[in-house]
């Protein structure tokens, strides 16, 4: 029922999980993000597709606060999680972040053992009573991330010593754990075979049902597969923001339409 | 495919695999020549390694050596008490011994008489010894009891042939060529034996007339005490003052300014801080002088730039996106530091305070200043106590020996070197240890 079109991206409807408003980002002088204004649904997929360098990510980083972490990044404009602004100064940035979690473009598994990446965000926010709720979890989030049949046996072995994809599906376990009620993900299927990106693809599509999920590819068809809305970046402006069928078969803008036939990009 | 008419002779292949180009061939020849280059230098440095710890042995194992005549005697409790009722007690029990001793050389028929001065140019003088033996272990009065008497410097050093019998004059009031007979002779005989020196590790400095029983063990409790000291200062105040620049710290002027600051402190010569601890520690704060406290205390400071710098390089080694990964499951910048970026930064910030600690365990300038070279002849009484008391440190204790005129204090302090070594080793070997438990937990 959320994949009727939406009027206009603007309009803050009662299914609004997160709202941004005006954002710029500057990283020194170079403006990434170019006054965007969009809205991300509750309980929908919304796939950022756009060129290397548009700014995908450094919007992602936006919407958790991440880039509070980078020294010169300074950010405008409001963003607003169920009504409230993330960036008001009495908003804990750790509180935003166990609700909104993230996989990074990047894996970044702790060196640390399987269990602990995983075990690790439930542990901090006192999700579990006893160490078998936990193993539960872990089990769970691996099962869901698509690789528990091959760690289920090497829970003890370090998460830096698996490949690359493996590391990109234990990431992805490890957001899952704390039960994010908003996942950004970045790129999550790039190191993956057709075979785990399929299973990732059931769990986006799973996570739906709760959770508003934003997935950046650069696959035009894991986009057209997986999201119910579509926003294409161009050098650091929202170019246009539609239902994702609307955005494949019927673009307004000539970029989107250049784009995602393969001409710029 | 390849035209029949030609074959591999008349076209060669201009790129094949198996012809060495020029540029592969000048590559080739640069990087040999880094690499000689490279061997020589580790040679160089080798060789002069060897060299180094040949010549601190060679010249520090006979500290751990030394001569002792071992001699039975019995003194009967008549003997006891009329020594005790003289005038010259130490005299008394002197002749008796020289008595006895006479005895046992006659019995093994070798000289007919043997002189007091003949005694004492061999053991030192001997009343005083035995006379504060007896006065404390009364019961072992007419008994039979070996007595050990460490060998005079000469006699120790006859021994350890750095002492020639063709260098004796005749005006030498220290050693005569029939003392010498008269020691080979015991040693024949088994009176006069070579033992590992005990002492020397256990035992206290001691004045000039004893230098064959000074002992390094004061120092070497004064350089741990120090040691701990510096420990506890520094590695807490070290550490949390990189994490919270690192980590936590605003970027600006004031931040830049402290970070310039410490990497100066760094270079700071050692003299500096000594001069400071004496005016701000024992001048101004009246904290007491020459004790393992303020030699710490001012250590703390030497070392604290080092453990800083050392720290805050590991800490910024630690990717950036190990960081990313904790604050996005949700935890605060302070879990994700303690967590996750410590534990990753530990075996550099060990190997920083390993090295800081090695530098402050052999620095002897700070400590002549705050007046650390003193003599110092007997343990603390109490741990605490020794804190704040008067105490010595190893480099200090090397220094003050090797500024003596007697051979065999010299010899001490590259006996001193070597225990010296062996602590900064050992401390190397525990932050190898520490470092693999660290990294063994991922
Ligand atoms: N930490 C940073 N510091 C400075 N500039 C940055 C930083 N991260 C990104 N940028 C700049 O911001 C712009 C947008 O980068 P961003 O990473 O958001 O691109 P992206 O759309 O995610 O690209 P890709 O598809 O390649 O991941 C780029 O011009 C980039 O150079
Ligand atoms: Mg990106």
């Amino acid at each position: 029922m959320y994949d009727l079109p939406h009027a206009r991206s603007d309009v803050i409807n009662s299914d609004c999980k997160i709202s941004a408003r005006n954002v710029q980002l500057y990283y020194g002088d170079n403006h990434a993000i170019k006054d965007v204004t969009a809205n991300i649904a509750d309980k929908t997929v919304t796939a950022f597709i756009g060129p290397s360098g548009c700014g995908k990510s450094t919007f992602l980083r936006c919407i958790n606060r991440m880039n509070d972490t980078i020294d010169n990044a300074r950010m405008e404009g409001t963003i607003l999680l169920d009504g409230e602004d993330i960036y008001d100064s009495k908003v804990d940035p750790v509180q935003l972040r166990a609700r909104v979690g993230m996989v990074f473009q990047k894996p970044n598994p702790f060196p640390k053992s399987i269990y602990d990446n995983v075990a690790y965000g439930p542990k901090i926010h006192g999700m579990v009573r006893n160490r078998s709720e936990l193993d539960e979890l872990v089990e769970r989030a691996l099962r869901r991330g698509a690789i528990w049949d091959e760690l289920k046996d090497r829970l003890d072995e370090p998460g830096t010593g698996l490949s690359g994809g493996q590391q990109q599906r234990l990431c992805i376990a490890r957001a899952i754990a704390t039960e994010p009620e908003v996942l950004l993900m970045d790129e999550p299927c790039s190191a993956l075979d057709p075979i785990a990106t399929a299973q990732i693809e059931e769990l986006i599509d799973e996570l739906r049902q709760n959770y508003s999920v934003v997935i950046v590819t650069h696959s035009m068809q894991q986009a057209a597969r997986v999201s119910q809305k579509t926003a294409f970046f161009h050098l650091g402006n929202l170019v246009e923001y539609a239902d994702t069928g609307q955005i494949f078969t019927n673009p307004q803008d000539p970029r989107t339409e250049s784009y995602i036939t393969g001409r710029i990009g | 495919m390849t035209d029949a008419n030609f074959t591999d002779k008349d076209i060669p292949n201009p790129r094949s695999l198996t012809k060495t180009e020029r540029r592969t061939k000048r590559r080739k020849a640069a990087e040999k020549r880094f690499r000689a280059y490279g061997l020589t230098a580790i040679l160089a440095g080798l060789t002069f390694l060897v060299i180094l710890v040949y010549s601190i042995i060679l010249n520090g194992l006979p500290a751990f050596q030394r001569t002792v005549v071992s001699i039975e005697f019995t003194l009967s409790a008549e003997q006891f008490k009329e020594a005790e009722a003289a005038l010259l007690k130490t005299r008394v029990y002197s002749n008796y011994f020289i008595t006895s001793f006479t005895d046992t050389v006659n019995g093994l028929g070798l000289s007919s008489e043997i002189s007091s001065d003949s005694i004492d140019r061999i053991v030192g003088k001997i009343g005083g010894t035995l006379r504060k033996f007896y006065r404390n272990n009364q019961d072992k009065v007419g008994q039979p009891i070996t007595f050990d008497l460490p060998a005079s410097s000469l006699v120790e050093r006859y021994f350890k042939e750095t002492f020639s019998r063709e260098s004796i004059s005749e005006s030498n009031r220290f050693i005569r060529a029939e003392d010498l007979d008269l020691v080979d002779a015991l040693a024949d005989a088994g009176i006069i034996r070579q033992e590992f020196n005990w002492l020397f590790i256990t035992g206290v400095d001691t004045g000039v007339d004893n230098p064959g029983g000074a002992g390094i063990g004061a120092a070497v409790l004064g350089s741990f005490m120090m040691m701990t000291v510096v420990l506890i200062l520094s590695l807490p105040v070290g550490v949390a003052a990189s994490i919270y620049l690192e980590e936590f710290a605003p970027k600006n002027w004031f931040t830049d300014f402290i970070e310039i600051n410490i990497s100066n402190l760094a270079a700071v010569p050692s003299i500096v801080f000594g001069i400071l601890g004496l005016a701000v520690f024992i001048q101004f704060m009246h904290f007491p002088q020459s004790a393992p406290l303020v030699g710490g205390m001012v250590l703390t400071l030497m070392t604290l730039p080092t453990i800083i710098i050392s720290t805050r390089a590991s800490l910024k080694a630690v990717p950036p996106s190990i960081r990313d990964a904790a604050l996005a499951v949700g935890a605060s910048k302070m879990q994700a530091v303690f967590h996750h970026v410590l534990p990753l930064a530990m075996p550099g910030i060990l190997t920083g305070t390993i090295i800081g600690l090695a530098q402050a365990l052999g620095e002897t300038a700070p400590l002549l200043l705050i007046g650390m070279v003193g003599f110092v002849a007997r343990y603390p009484e109490t741990i605490l106590g020794g804190f704040e008391g008067p105490n010595s440190a190893l480099p200090a204790q090397i220094f003050n020996w090797a500024s003596r005129s007697d051979a065999v204090f010299v010899e001490k302090a590259w006996g001193g070197i070597i225990i010296l070594l062996i602590f900064l080793l050992s401390m190397n070997i525990v932050a190898v240890l520490l470092r693999r438990r660290f990294e063994r937990r991922w």
